[in-house]
């Protein structure tokens, strides 16, 4: 008969203050969640699924269907996604090529530091800044278009719902990418030199390097960005709040405010917790893959 | 082996504390929330009788009165109680809605009560009343409270609350006679006070300049057609953005002005059937009014809209010549005595609003507590409204003369007007809609073609209509 391993207890007994605290504060809260969002008025229904969903409110809609469908709002859930169709491919691309010019061609640890900010900046100062940087009275951005004779792209971006979202997501492109050049900077790091100099002593053109060479290499880093930057998309809150209020007419509106409204503003728990779930399930399937994938050895 | 054992052993001892400590934790919670329903059904039915007693009480005045006896009039005991109350030395967290230079008045005032009150020290934390109707709800639900005094103007959230059962009720801390008609209603609930006013603002028109009006020779519109032709003056004069300025971030600034649109045209009966739910946003009498503003809007009288605090500082620069605000602005202004106003044409009611101070049920410092709430509705009003803070008393036991000079002639032009003081319609009807009409009313300003779109969304989630 054969019993358990022979570390197995022990490994249990190291393993049971942070399971516990894990099953309090994590796993129970979860569970408290999804029951909340199920239990409606007494008994169990999906009662506040369809509601959160059917929502038409375009302070709480997650999709919505108006007369205009060339401008926002379009609805949370697809404002989410939009934010991911641009921020994730800018901040991968951005972050490698930073990465790859800062150690191949002009290296400078400064470049680095100055990119890397706005990962450390609390992101409700990032908020503030990025309304701020799109505004047109003292932003950056609204005075390079005034220059540049661009009129409609010269004005306070989070005024305007066809560019609250744009000027959103280009503001945690900032934030974020230091990350990704963080990541890709250890990724390139790790890349043996004589790969690179046998590669030029062969002729080959620093393009030519970058994608046959560096790019294959650095696969593994690609798929933590991608995954960590999907992850970061889904759950984006504080620069949405502190910059527009998911305003103007609901134009920024995402997942996360929405859940947040109804929790503390309607202080409707039930509703708050349906957000929450559909939320978790979103964002689990790039999780549990990325999970598995490291787990495997990348 | 036999320490693995002993591991094992303890492991299991472990986690049966653990789910023994679960099970009593969910026995005892459930026990406690099955004691607080039955706690708060008793509750429940003690307000019904006292509601009976009252109907009861009133039918009896009524068939007195249809028989002709005399009725005499109940006694209200209401005396503002001004024995003093011995406190220990304590520290009192006080939440208001004022920064900056606003702060410093308000300090005054609770620096007054600290000369007094030598035992209570004061902390004062600003939050405004966004943050505090989205945080404090969250604490109180929590049992908890960060503040012994909260001071906000959304007297509706307090009302919400009370009937959550976080506030603690405050009637007969006053004397209600000696308010200003009609102050004390919005912050009473099944017929018990639960927050006490402070000091009252006033929206009464567009602010101007009296220099900048003498120098391009403009005066002050009575008709609206002088009203258009004064903003087509105004744009004419060089180095002007716009003829008025739109104070934005909030959200608050264009409701003022939007209201100001429905009091001037649809008069102060329309501002309360839109509070009420009786008028809908979709009504064309409210569509006629919306259609002027978004008028203005369209042909560039109105700027876009910018942070309000900022929007002060450029309109004083002379950037734009108009702003709508409330008596506030009196105090941030560099000279006050160049600052003048004039409503719309033909309005009849200005908007007025007071700030409200309650306490939370889970303060540990209630003596103290309802000590500073007394003050602030009495004799903290007179100190506030000798100050700059650009407010008036809402307690009658103020002489208008204890005013900050500026504010005097304001009140003064008010009551020549002869304007009814007219309840604010986002913070009456507050909750979720407040922030949708701010919403809604920014997505205007910078497309007013929507019009139709915003109105229908502001009459579709309106509480009254189901919304909300």
């Amino acid at each position: 008969m054969s019993g358990p391993p022979r570390g197995y207890f022990r490994s249990l007994v190291f393993l049971l203050p942070a399971l516990t605290f894990i099953t309090v504060f994590v796993i129970a809260p979860s569970i408290a969640t999804v029951f909340l969002s199920l239990y409606v008025d007494g008994q169990f229904s999906v009662a506040k699924y369809v509601e959160v969903v059917s929502e038409r409110s375009p302070d709480k809609a997650l999709i919505m269907i108006t007369s205009r469908p060339e401008s926002p709002p379009w609805g949370a859930l697809v404002h989410n996604i939009i934010w991911m169709a641009i921020h994730i491919p800018l901040v991968t691309l951005l972050g490698l090529l930073l990465a790859y010019l800062l150690k191949y061609t002009f290296g400078s640890s400064v470049v680095k530091t100055i990119v890397f900010i706005g990962m450390v900046i609390p992101m409700v100062v990032g908020g503030l800044i990025i309304r701020f940087m799109f505004d047109e009275h003292v932003g950056v951005v609204p005075l390079v278009f005034n220059a540049l004779g661009v009129d409609f792209l010269a004005k306070t971006w989070t005024n305007y719902p066809q560019l609250s979202l744009l000027a959103l997501i280009l503001g945690s492109v900032w934030l974020w990418t230091g990350f990704s050049l963080t990541v890709y900077s250890a990724a390139l790091g790790s890349i043996p030199s004589s790969f690179i100099e046998a590669a030029r002593i062969d002729g080959a053109g620093h393009w030519h390097i970058f994608w046959k060479i560096v790019f294959p290499l650095v696969r593994p880093a690609t798929i933590i960005v991608v995954v960590m930057t999907m992850l970061w998309d889904l759950k984006i809150f504080d620069i949405v709040y502190v910059a527009t209020l998911g305003g103007p007419g609901g134009s920024s509106n995402v997942l996360a405010l929405v859940m947040y409204q109804y929790m503390a503003r309607a202080l409707d728990y039930e509703a708050a917790s349906a957000v929450a779930v559909i939320l978790t399930l979103l964002t689990l399937p790039p999780g549990l893959w990325l999970a598995l994938r490291l787990r495997r050895g990348g | 082996m036999e320490a693995s054992r002993s591991i094992a052993i303890t492991a299991g001892l472990l986690i049966v504390v653990i789910l023994i400590s679960l099970f009593s934790y969910l026995s005892i919670t459930s026990r406690i929330e099955s004691i607080e329903q039955s706690i708060s059904s008793v509750q429940e039915d003690i307000s019904e009788v006292q509601q009976k007693i009252s109907n009861i009480e009133q039918e009896v005045r009524g068939i007195k009165e249809a028989a002709g006896a005399e009725t005499t009039t109940p006694t209200i005991e209401t005396e503002t109680k001004t024995e003093t109350v011995v406190v220990e030395k304590v520290t009192l967290t006080v939440i208001g809605p004022w920064s900056g230079k606003e702060q410093e008045y308000f300090m005054t005032v609770l620096e007054k009560f600290m000369e007094e009150n030598p035992n209570i020290t004061i902390k004062y934390v600003p939050m405004r009343a966004e943050e505090v109707a989205r945080t404090l709800s969250v604490q109180f639900e929590a049992g908890v409270t960060p503040a012994d005094v909260v001071i906000t103007p959304w007297a509706w959230w307090i009302v919400e609350m009370a009937q959550k059962g976080h506030v603690v009720e405050v009637t007969g801390l006053i004397n209600e006679d000696e308010y200003v008609g009609g102050i004390l209603d919005s912050v009473k609930w099944n017929n018990k006070l639960w927050g006490v006013p402070f000091t009252m603002w006033l929206k009464p028109g567009f602010w101007y300049k009296k220099s900048f009006f003498a120098k391009h020779g403009l005066s002050e519109p009575n008709s609206w057609d002088e009203f258009l032709q004064l903003l087509d003056q105004i744009k004419g004069i060089e180095g002007i953005k716009n003829p008025i300025v739109s104070g934005d971030s909030v959200g608050w600034p264009l409701s003022d002005v939007t209201e100001h649109f429905i009091i001037a045209f649809g008069g102060p009966e329309l501002q309360y059937k839109l509070i009420t739910g009786e008028v809908s946003f979709t009504d064309p009498q409210v569509v006629e009014i919306f259609e002027r503003l978004t008028m203005l809007i369209e042909q560039g009288y109105f700027s876009e809209p910018i942070e309000w605090t900022g929007a002060v500082e450029k309109w004083w620069a002379e950037e734009y010549a108009l702003y709508f605000m409330g008596t506030w602005i009196t105090g941030m202004v560099e000279d006050p005595n160049d600052l003048a106003f004039f409503p719309l044409p033909g309005a009849r009611g200005v908007v007025g609003g007071t700030d409200y101070a309650f306490i939370p049920k889970y303060t540990e410092n209630l003596d103290a507590a309802k000590l500073l709430l007394q003050y602030l509705a009495t004799e903290g009003q007179a100190v506030h409204v000798s100050t700059p803070a650009g407010k008036v008393p809402t307690w009658l036991g103020v002489d208008t003369d204890q005013l900050w000079p500026p504010m005097q002639g304001v009140f003064a032009k008010i009551k020549e007007l002869n304007m009814t003081i007219v309840p604010d319609l986002d913070d009456t009807i507050g909750g979720d809609w407040q922030v949708l009409f701010w919403d809604q009313l920014k997505l205007l300003w910078v497309q007013p073609d929507r019009l139709n779109e915003v109105l229908q969304t502001l009459a579709s989630e309106h509480p009254a209509a189901g919304g909300g």
